[in-house]
């Protein structure tokens, strides 16, 4: 069966990820070494841990902008409260609980409130980082104190030769996948994102479903946080306010994961990451300038997103209204 | 009167409950809850900061309000349309480098500059509007990518041209006007703001691009089978959105002149803000250009306050998300409840208390006993008519009619088997009467008065009339005109039956009881429309006296019967002429011995004649109750009267146990017989009338021979 | 009545004199200094609070003018020019006696800085110099520190001193005075040596993480760099993580104003060199432009001081105790 309705944005993402991949292995020397495959998936792990974060998220019909702001100020926290003597165990805990918060607060004006998710969670990401600027941290740099040593191999140690945050990568997306499928509310998720009313009258708790959604994002969000910040060495809240957590939509978007809900799963954001690490690498082996490679890697975004709308041509009489 | 009954007539006259209801649905209250916020930021920072209200203060604010202003316009506009463009801090960037390039570098005039700048806008919001408008892209993904895209190419401008543009200065008047001048005491962007706010304002709802535009962003799919280029319209916004993104980067060059690679980052968050913040809904559907303004004055102010608070990086975020959160949350409660508040709220009885009921009693000696003279009606195009309210004849013994449908349909002489649509009028036709050039006049509900003449031309008299000084409800514009007759000169008579209700729910102003409708007269000599008697309790039938100089109405909640003298030596008087009906009168007509048909569309009931007494419980009941509970006017039963000018009753006619015509709105005498129309009824009835003259008709009855 | 009147005022004379003795001979120009400080108002207007830079400063500045009784605020920014516009706009309006401009780039606020010294204020501009000149500016001499520390590659990394010539440079913001000057200063040295090869002049917009990813790109593509020049150390986090990670040896020359962090992170060999304008000399020579404007009076914009901040290269090798400062020492 060829039919043009089979080729969904996810395999059109993922044929472009393997012409790209067939095209930088012959052209590029070097690039299909197995050092290099995993230098680019270890560059991307930590988005695309992100990306699982927001694709739970997004599946649900939500979006949560304060993803990054919770990981930055987390780990901020945790570093800060390290250097300041307290046991990793206590700090690391501290850390989670204080995305767990953050996330359940989003979630509570998400669902309860009834504030729009992309502009509650906009609201929460620049109160979480005030919050943490002016509470929990005094400059925007921390740096990891030496009592976290202990951890540094989650973002710089390997294992058997695989570095350990493409594990991590792989491990959350395992996990991703097996809620997605197994566990009832990670189904009540989809449920709920493919039809919000139907799945409250068919007697899903919608409300709190939404409020584990987001405290689940905030979760992930400190896993890829720690990431982050054991592989730098330091953690700059800055990246909050940076449009960082674009990057993580549009991976998740780019897998055909669509931002009316429902849609997309696990499989969709290892598509995306993919991609973008594809081109990333082959790009930095070709020696682009930054800049350009950005201009690149968009245009190849938007030649993703045209084919799909192409092939897969959105209707006028069953286009949901509002669906930006 | 009892003194309870006296305390609560006034507590109900002087009290204004209806008021609040009013404001309460009116479309500025919309923007309310914005404004509240804009106060108390304007408030909170005013006494938070010394001197934050000050002139020079606010100059310095407005001129930084104008850039901001113009590029949250740019992003209301897609977001009207349904979309949004969070491209427009790249595009801002993009026009900054681009308007120093080509002063600093290239040397162009200002002038030229600014055109290059638009275009170079107004070039990227085309590449968004042709993804998303005709390649139906998704709006928040494509403009993602744009603002990558773009910023990227700003990135790449800067490194070739950052140092030259940082070496040159530009020595030129108008473009130190542009970045330091001032209109009248106002800084120039802020003018240009303004200017560009009013214009769109205009667009959006008065043009008929603009209304294309709120319908896309309404309902897109509506829009689009109404045969709206939707495609086209969605495309627009993105390309007015980038020139207008641009003209604010244009307007920053000349206020700072330093090509930044900062500019404009974030900034579509902050937009999107204000945008929101003032109330345009993400989505579309919902804003105007107001709400841009108020939601840009606002996050422009909190930004500022911030700053100059003081309070350090950390605090004004923590200040922003939570000034955000509070201000949304608010608005969305407010939103989603506003509604059910106006439900509770808006029907707010008055006190009326009826004279006692005269007796219905079988056989009694009351002049409206009941009796079983319907019986004999014999049903006209029955299951084929829906509601016909009046029913006229012309001298052809045609009978017209209007339905539900909103269709004026002629059943034909003699038998009345055939029937045709005589005009589709649209709205919900009520009362008739034939003019003396024969055209037949019609009081449309929701519509206003027309006129259809026998080529079947439907013209519009009027709609509207003068409004009264402080009405919060636009009672200029018509919403429920109900019967009407003309007098000798020409000058239609027409009452509107309430201004605070809509067609469908009359019943519901017969539950307040406040008074709310009013006899206007249309003279169609000067095409003027006055309000001639104000406050009547929906006046309904209304029917020429014989002497031409006055008119009979009938209120139905006051069960009584009017005359009102227009002209002769009574002029401007108003006399009662039966005050206390035994129920609910709609229309009056003449009977061919020179007396009058009434309809009652209802009888009176004791418990609703208690209730009227007892405005608190209607109130409560209105609160508390759903409107299916309610309890109504009877509005089911009623029957036919026929008066004298002196108020005398000299005829009953009822269908006693409602067998062929129990609900009774309108009937006509026409050659000895009576048709009669009813609201919800399904037929007309004909009734052959002893002793009346048989060649009598109503048209010759107001026009004489003249035929 | 006449000689007793002498007299007493001769005794009283005598009195305060004698006092006078006993407590020393008072300064003549006390008063007068403490004076020309009284209800001042200062106010700085960084490109953001919190980080070491800025909070060095402020800090410095405090603990200098403070005790004097002048009043010190500061409006925060936070990363966006406009922002910072917008303060310095509405100071003009407020009127504080002196605004301390740390700039963004060259011209974004130069012509704000010239209106505010036509109100009346003085302005003094702090490490990033606008391309206009004000009352006062204290900083490092970016054009010579870039020629420096060209030298210093050259010394490392020159084919003629062992090395391959391949050197990156990892600027801050394009625009700012800081790259703009500095480059110029880099420029003036290498074009005379062509034997060394630039393979990467990039911006990263001062943060660490852009840093990190261009780095890693540079790295990949020249895998046997030399060393490079990055344009600040807390910027520099990013690109010597991206170094530590690739496992390669680049000598790094990076620079900052010497907080106690930079020192750490040449101790953890996250960059190999560090080149300090010491932010507290910076901080106390702003408070002595303010007091000399303070005393001395001058009408805003007559005159044109500018206090070029010693620098220091500071290694792992040459690293004193002290060489770095901490916060916590300077509040």
């Amino acid at each position: 069966m060829l039919r043009a309705a089979n080729l969904t944005q996810e395999r059109i993402v993922l044929v472009l990820a393997l012409v790209l991949t067939a095209g930088f292995a012959i052209s590029l020397p070097g690039f299909l070494t197995p050092e290099n495959l995993l230098a680019l998936v270890r560059s991307v792990s930590v988005l695309g841990v992100l990306g699982i974060a927001m694709a739970l998220v997004v599946i649900g019909r939500g979006i949560d902008l304060s993803l990054v702001a919770v990981m930055a100020v987390s780990l901020a926290w945790t570093l800060n409260l390290l250097a300041n003597g307290m046991p990793l165990g206590i700090a690391l805990l501290l850390g989670l609980g204080f995305c767990l918060l953050s996330g359940l607060i989003t979630g509570f004006l998400v669902a309860y409130v009834e504030i729009p998710a992309i502009f509650a969670t906009l609201a929460m990401g620049t109160f979480i980082y005030g919050f943490g600027r002016y509470f929990l941290i005094t400059l925007d740099v921390v740096y990891l104190p030496d009592a976290a040593r202990s951890i540094v191999w989650i973002g710089s140690g390997a294992f058997m030769g695989i570095p350990v945050p493409v594990l991590i990568f792989a491990g959350v997306c395992l996990l991703g996948a097996l809620f997605l499928r197994y566990v009832k509310s990670g189904r009540f998720i989809r449920a709920i994102g493919d039809n919000p009313l139907a799945a409250r009258i068919a007697g899903i708790p919608v409300r709190p479903v939404i409020v584990m959604q987001y405290a689940l994002s905030g979760l992930i969000g400190f896993v890829a946080g720690l990431v982050t910040a054991t592989s730098v060495a330091s953690m700059n809240i800055r990246v909050a306010n940076s449009t960082f957590v674009y990057d993580v939509i549009l991976v998740v978007v780019l897998g055909g994961i669509g931002l009316s809900g429902g849609k997309g799963g696990v499989r969709n954001v290892i598509v995306g990451t993919l991609l973008i690490g594809v081109l990333i690498n082959g790009m930095t082996i070709m020696d682009i300038q930054y800049t350009v490679q950005n201009v690149i890697k968009s245009l190849i975004l938007l030649a993703a997103i045209v084919a799909d709308t192409i092939i897969n041509p959105r209707d006028e009489q069953t286009a949901q209204q509002g669906d930006i | 009167m009892s003194i309870t009954d006296t305390i609560a007539y006034w507590r109900y006259r002087l009290v204004p409950d209806h008021i609040v209801g009013e404001i309460l649905a009116k479309r500025w209250i919309d923007n309310a809850i914005p404004f509240a916020i804009l106060v108390a930021v304007l408030v909170g920072f005013g006494t938070a900061v010394p001197d934050f209200l000050s002139l020079g203060s606010m100059t310095a604010l407005t001129r930084q309000l104008g850039e901001f202003g113009l590029v949250v316009l740019a992003m209301t506009i897609v977001m009207l349309a349904g979309g949004i463009d969070l491209s427009v801090g790249s595009v801002l960037a993009l026009a900054n480098i681009t308007a120093l390039a080509m002063l600093n570098i290239f040397g162009l005039p200002v002038g030229v500059a600014c055109v290059i700048t638009l275009a170079v806008g107004a070039s990227v919001g085309l590449v968004n509007g042709l993804l998303i408008g005709y390649l139906r892209l998704r709006a928040f993904l494509t403009t993602l990518v744009t603002l990558i895209i773009v910023r990227s190419i700003v990135d790449m401008l800067l490194l070739k041209f950052a140092v030259q543009i940082s070496a040159g200065f530009v020595d030129s008047a108008v473009w130190d006007f542009i970045g330091d001048g001032k209109v009248a005491q106002v800084p120039f962007s802020f003018a240009l703001f303004l200017l560009i706010a009013i214009v769109v304002h205009v667009v959006l709802s008065r043009t008929r691009p603009g209304w294309h535009l709120m319908a896309v962003g309404g309902s897109r799919r509506s829009a689009h089978n109404v045969g709206i280029h939707v495609r086209r319209t969605i495309c627009l916004t993105y390309v007015v959105s980038g020139t207008l993104a641009a003209l604010a980067g244009f307007l920053f060059a000349a206020r700072l002149g330093g090509a930044g690679s900062d500019v404009g980052i974030g900034l579509e968050i902050t937009v999107l803000t204000a945008a929101v913040l003032g109330g345009n809904s993400l989505g579309g559907g919902r804003g105007s250009a107001a709400k841009a303004v108020l939601g840009a004055i606002t996050v422009m102010i909190i930004i500022n306050g911030l700053v100059r608070v003081g309070a350090g990086s950390g605090a004004n975020s923590l200040i922003l998300g939570l000034i955000l959160l509070a201000a949304v949350a608010i608005d969305v409660r407010w939103l989603k409840n506003r509604h059910k508040v106006l439900a509770k709220v808006y029907v707010s009885p008055a006190f009326r208390s009826l004279p006692a009921a005269p007796g219905t009693e079988r056989d009694s000696a009351s002049p409206y006993a009941l009796n079983d003279r319907l019986r004999d009606v014999s049903p006209v195009g029955l299951n084929q008519v829906d509601g016909p309210e009046d029913v006229i004849l012309d001298e052809n013994d045609h009978i017209y009619a209007g339905t539900r449908t909103g269709d004026i349909v002629r059943f034909f002489a003699p038998d009345y088997t055939q029937q045709e649509v005589f005009a589709h009028v649209g709205g919900r036709p009520l009362g008739m009467a034939f003019a003396r050039d024969g055209a037949l006049i019609c009081c449309i509900g929701g519509m206003g008065l027309y006129r259809i003449g026998m080529d079947r031309q439907i013209s519009k008299l009027t709609d509207e009339t003068n409004r009264t000084p402080f009405s919060i409800i636009d009672d200029a514009r018509l919403r429920l005109a109900d019967d009407l007759d003309i007098a000798p000169d020409g000058r239609i008579f027409f009452s509107e039956a309430t201004v605070r209700y809509e067609m469908h729910e009359w019943p519901v102003d017969g539950l307040e009881s406040r008074g709310n409708g009013r006899i206007i007269c249309y003279d169609p000599l000067s095409n003027t429309t006055r309000t001639v008697l104000r406050n009547l309790n929906f006046p309904n039938g209304i029917c020429m006296t014989q002497d031409g100089q006055s008119f009979l109405f009938a209120e139905t909640w006051s069960c009584s019967v009017s005359r009102y003298h227009f002209d002769g030596p009574k002029a401007g008087k108003v006399e009662t002429v039966i005050p206390d009906l035994p129920g609910h009168p709609d229309n009056i007509n003449r009977a061919s011995d020179g007396t009058y048909w009434l309809a009652l569309v209802g009888v009176r009931t004791p418990s609703m004649d208690l209730a009227l007494r007892m405005p608190g419980f209607r109130r409560r009941m209105a609160r508390r109750v759903a409107p299916d509970e309610w309890l109504f006017p009877n509005i089911n039963t009623g029957c036919i009267v026929r008066f004298d000018e002196s108020g005398r009753i000299l005829d009953t006619l009822w269908d006693l146990g409602g067998e062929n015509h129990p609900m009774i709105t309108s009937m006509r005498e026409h050659r000895g017989h009576l048709y009669i129309g009813g609201i919800f009824n399904n037929r007309i009835g004909q009734l052959p009338l002893a002793g009346a003259d048989p060649d009598w008709t109503g048209t010759r009855s107001y026009w004489g021979d003249e035929k | 009545m006449k000689g007793i009147k002498a007299l007493l005022a001769v005794v009283a004379a005598m009195s305060i004199s004698t006092m006078a003795m006993a407590q020393g001979i008072d300064d003549p120009a006390r008063a007068g200094h403490y004076a020309a400080f009284k209800g001042k108002r200062v106010v700085f207007v960084p490109i953001a609070m919190g980080f070491d830079l800025t909070e060095g400063w402020a800090a410095g500045i405090r603990s200098a003018l403070e005790p004097l009784g002048v009043k010190f605020e500061i409006r925060d920014p936070n990363w966006n020019t406009d922002a910072g516009a917008q303060a310095i706009t509405s100071l003009i309006a407020e009127k504080p006696d002196a605004i301390v401009v740390h700039n963004p780039d060259v011209q974004s606020y130069a012509r704000l800085l010239k209106r505010a010294e036509e109100a009346g204020i003085y302005v003094i501009q702090v490490n990033m110099r606008s391309s206009y000149s004000t009352d006062g500016f204290a900083g490092a001499d970016y054009v010579g520190m870039g020629e420096r520390i060209a030298n210093r590659l050259i010394d490392k990394c020159s084919p003629a001193n062992g090395g391959n010539g391949k050197i990156a440079i990892m600027q801050g913001v394009l625009t700012a005075a800081a790259s703009a000057y500095q480059m110029k200063g880099l420029d003036n040295v290498l074009s005379k040596h062509p034997e060394m090869k630039i393979v990467s002049n990039q911006a990263a917009d001062w943060d660490a993480t852009k840093a990190r990813s261009i780095m890693a790109t540079v790295l990949q593509q020249h895998p046997d760099l030399c060393g490079g020049v990055g344009f600040w150390d807390v910027m520099d986090v990013g690109t010597g993580a991206a170094i530590r990670e690739s496992g390669k040896k680049v000598h790094w020359i990076t620079q900052g104003g010497g907080n106690q962090a930079a020192c750490d992170n040449l101790n953890k060999d996250v960059y190999s060199e560090v080149v300090s304008y010491d932010v507290p000399a910076q901080a106390r020579d702003i408070a002595d432009i303010i007091q000399s404007l303070f005393q001395n009076k001058p009408k805003p914009g007559a005159t044109k001081t500018t206090l070029f901040s010693p620098l220091t290269f500071i290694t792992k090798d040459n690293m004193k105790p002290g060489a770095c400062w901490t916060l916590e020492t300077k509040k």
